[in-house]
């Protein structure tokens, strides 16, 4: 066996966390089964029952592997990196394609194992009937295991690209997040017609799963309008293809920079606008705005602001103020393009619809952009050494809170008011709507409030970043996506007042039902997600500062 | 009368059954440099972080400027610089905004901040690497910006955690003068390391803790007094011939049964001794009288490394014996 192989799968079998995940999926899976097998004498020939489980197994299924298998592949190659082993890794007789597979291997090996445990459960609805093998459970596992290979891919091209292990997890979901949920918002808007935008957006949305398993679950009509050609491959068959492309792109890419090259890093020369000549300084300030230039020498953090704010935007990524800007600006253009077409009502759809779909954006926003802003607001600091540094300055332990907190505020409301312009002229077109323009701006608000509190007191609980957002991404994830399977299955198996109760955790489900989109308008969810949503903030805000208060005590 | 800027009486730290610091009292005044020195674990980190507000004694209490560490944590960090062993940086952030940074969280206002900026990267000989990146900089690069990072309020002491480790010769022969040159400024330091001789070039001070117990502490002349009671003399022969006659030699002239190697292929002796200068050149004259062909005989300086090693084994006997004292006699030697 390829000694990689051997050395990552039991590294990853060693661990507690492979360990716990192993079992709590057999469990849930097991009474999964346990509360849906039929008890009564009577036999059920439609098969309805089996389909049930089935649907629920599937999508669960998708869920566990959209939220964990990004975990596992986007530190392998980053880590080594930064501990200096896969140096040693290259300087060793093993062909560095060898070093590639066996890592590949390994990181996807455990995710295939969680895939093959649930094979007993799946084989068990089967048993129940009402399920095709070839139809439905083969398909079905055929797109898990590809997008598995796919997410393991994926994440060990970011990991191959980043210099720490928290950036290559971050950019890893947020890709992932990405390719499966904003791909599908295109064909949304322009299905139905047979433009090339049209064509565009259909291929698009095959980078998905989500089409693909929702149609071998029977669920392929939802979200769909008019009719598709017959010729046109299945969902499935294009994320094979689409996938199957993109899959060995990234494999290529990743190869033929896995060597020395992966080390190379571009150090900026350190050339500020300041010391060029009068003309490039005239030029580069008229480009950029006076204010936007990402090589103006800095004045300062100013008196009477909070200097780990300014810190906290000045050291992220895309925190620069000309990164501000071009996000506002993209999210702007988006909230408009959204605005326009329902002023226009080329589409079918009415402002509800629209309504939906732009607070389903921004639900997207907030859950991919939170968790990598207020994941590591504390750990970080711990991880790189920053925290001691803190604590030897004599601002207190809120003002630094404080000032961590208020960067992702303010970071949060300025992309959620680039998106305000859209719902302007939803106003605008229907006044009556203004009411319930208000309410889902609260729900927004309490969703981008929840979300930043419940990640900056996850970050106050662990002592490493990846750790940390890991988390953030599933419990935000778990509430602002997961509840939305129980709408899924309305009908059955849950009833009702479980989806309600379900949906009244999700603010951004309780934004749809106050939009009245299509498919909410039974629910009553507002007083209780605010109420929850309270509480929920409030916990948060309690942990974090109790945790905060600890750290910063002496030892 | 001599002014104490840093000062520890029956320091103690334990974590639970553990003592990480033992009875611990040390005394330094304003312009002096402390060599903190010890094995990994002995408690030199767990010294400075009570030193700087960041860890609370078991027992015993620690002083700056006669502020104590614990109760007055805030004017302390006002106080003291501290650079940690690990630098603790900012990704995406240049050299001059990461300084900006922790003065404004020092509450240097904006208007002096720039110009203190100016003068603590001049001090440290950085200002050419104001606007590169702090997370592209080498270890030499952000050593120089921790300091400039701990000078930048002023404090009247400093405390550096291994400042010279993985510098390269030349950075280390820079940063031994950028220490020299903060203490002629008036600025109090505790520096540790595990370079030993970077250390006996600045220090005015010594204490050497092992196991969290302080074994050796006074100025550096003292210590290697102490340790090193014997002289080490080095003869070096014109012949390797010679080598054994020098022996003898040496067995008769000396009466305190001296230890002496001797080492044909490099024509040398070496052996130790307790007399004093005028003893030497005696040894020296009957060596030549007796018909030894001496090439050079020179005495054998003892540094810091060797009084280290000294104090640390001597330690490490004590204690071993000490647990021997304190074990149950054994199956065979009990009635």
């Amino acid at each position: 066996m390829n000694a990689i192989i051997k050395r990552e799968l039991i590294d990853v079998f060693r661990t507690k966390k492979s360990f716990a995940m192993q079992v709590t999926l057999a469990v849930v899976f097991a009474l999964l089964l346990l509360l849906r097998w039929p008890t009564e004498s009577q036999v059920d020939l439609s098969g309805k029952r089996a389909q049930e489980v089935f649907r629920i197994f599937g999508y669960g299924l998708l869920t566990v592997l959209i939220l964990m298998a990004p975990a596992f592949p986007a530190a392998t190659v980053v880590r080594e990196k930064i501990k200096g082993t896969l140096a040693l890794l290259f300087n060793s007789p093993i062909p560095n394609w060898q070093i590639y597979f066996g890592k590949l291997v390994g990181v996807s090996g455990f995710l295939f194992l969680l895939l093959i445990m649930s094979l007993p459960s799946a084989m068990a609805c089967l048993c129940l009937g009402g399920i095709s093998l070839t139809q439905e459970l083969l398909p079905l596992y055929l797109v898990l295991f590809l997008l598995t290979l796919h997410y393991a891919v994926l994440g060990m091209w970011v990991s191959s690209l980043s210099n720490s292990s928290d950036g290559a997890l971050r950019a890893t979901y947020l890709i992932i997040l990405a390719l499966t949920v904003l791909s599908l918002v295109p064909y949304l808007l322009f299905q139905g017609s047979e433009s090339l935008l049209t064509a565009l957006s259909w291929w698009m949305r095959s980078v998905s799963p989500i089409p693909a398993v929702m149609e071998i679950l029977g669920h392929g009509f939802i979200g769909s309008q008019g009719v598709e050609k017959a010729t046109q491959l299945d969902a499935p068959g294009r994320f094979f293809l689409v996938n199957g492309m993109l899959t060995l792109a990234l494999m290529v890419d990743t190869l033929y920079r896995f060597n020395h090259k992966i080390f190379d890093r571009v150090r900026a020369s350190g050339t500020m606008t300041n010391d060029m000549n009068v003309a490039t300084q005239i030029g580069r300030r008229l480009l950029f705005m006076f204010f936007f230039d990402p090589r103006q020498r800095s004045i300062g953090i100013l008196p009477l602001v909070n200097p780990v704010l300014i810190k906290e935007f000045r050291t992220r990524k895309f925190g620069r103020s000309h990164w501000l800007m071009r996000i506002v600006a993209f999210c702007s253009i988006a909230s408009l393009i959204l605005a326009y077409l329902a002023t226009m009502g080329t589409l079918d759809w009415g402002p509800d619809v629209i309504g939906g779909i732009m607070i389903m954006l921004q639900a997207a926003l907030i859950v991919l952009f939170t968790p990598s802003l207020a994941a590591g607001l504390i750990c970080g600091e711990i991880e790189s050494g920053g925290w001691q540094l803190l604590q030897m300055t004599p601002m207190r332990a809120y003002q630094i809170v404080l000032g961590k907190l208020l960067s992702v505020f303010w970071t949060m409301s300025l992309v959620l008011c680039a998106t305000l312009p859209g719902y302007v002229v939803m106003g605008w077109i229907v006044p009556e709507k203004w009411s319930q323009i208000n309410q889902v701006l609260i729900c927004l608000v309490w969703a981008a409030v929840f979300s930043v509190l419940v990640s900056a007191a996850v970050s106050s609980l662990f002592r490493k970043t990846a750790a940390a957002t890991v988390t953030s991404y599933a419990i935000l994830a778990g509430v602002c996506i997961g509840t939305f399977f129980f709408w899924l299955f309305r009908d059955a198996p849950f009833g009702h007042g479980l989806v309600e109760s379900m949906l009244s955790l999700n603010p951004i489900a309780t934004a749809i039902q106050v939009i009245e989109t299509p498919g909410f308008e039974t629910y009553d969810l507002v007083g209780t997600n605010w109420l929850l949503m309270g509480i929920a903030s409030g916990l948060s805000l309690v942990i974090l500062v109790v945790q905060t208060l600890r750290l910063s005590r002496p030892q | 009368m001599s002014e104490k800027v840093v000062e520890t009486v029956n320091l103690t730290k334990c974590y639970g059954e553990f003592v990480a610091l033992d009875d611990l009292s040390i005394s330094l005044e304003k312009g002096q440099i402390l060599g903190f020195i010890g094995p990994n674990g002995a408690g030199k980190t767990t010294t400075i972080k009570i030193l700087v507000g960041l860890s609370r004694a078991t027992s015993g209490s620690a002083f700056v400027d006669g502020y104590d560490c614990f109760r007055e944590a805030k004017r302390i960090k006002r106080l003291v610089g501290y650079m940690p062993d690990t630098f603790g940086s900012y990704d995406n952030m240049r050299v001059r905004e990461y300084l900006d940074f922790f003065g404004a969280a020092f509450g240097i206002s904006w208007l002096r901040r720039s110009k203190r900026i100016d003068e603590v990267l001049e001090i440290t000989n950085a200002v050419y690497m104001q606007d590169l990146f702090v997370e592209s900089l080498s270890h030499g690069m952000k050593q120089r910006v921790g300091i400039a990072r701990t000078l930048l309020h002023d404090p009247s002491v400093l405390i550096l955690d291994e400042p010279a480790n993985g510098l390269d010769p030349q950075a280390r022969i820079e940063m031994r003068e950028l220490l020299l040159s903060l203490a002629a400024a008036g600025k109090t330091l505790i520096v540790t390391s595990h370079i030993l001789p970077e250390l006996s070039r600045i220090c005015d001070q010594v204490a050497i803790i092992t196991q969290g117990k302080l074994r050796a502490y006074g100025p550096l002349e003292e210590i290697m007094k102490t340790v090193s009671q014997k002289r080490t003399v080095e003869i070096q022969l014109v012949s390797g011939a010679d080598v054994e006659k020098a022996g003898t030699s040496l067995q008769q002239i000396l009466d305190d049964s001296p230890e002496v190697t001797a080492s044909p292929t490099e024509s040398m002796v070496r052996f130790q001794t307790e007399q004093q200068d005028d003893g030497l050149g005696r040894i020296l004259s009957q060596l030549i009288e007796n018909g030894v062909r001496v090439a050079q005989f020179r005495e054998l300086q003892t540094d810091l490394e060797d009084a280290f090693l000294s104090v640390t084994q001597n330690a490490t006997a004590s204690e071993a014996a000490l647990a021997g004292e304190k074990e149950p006699p054994t199956a065979e030697a009990s009635p």
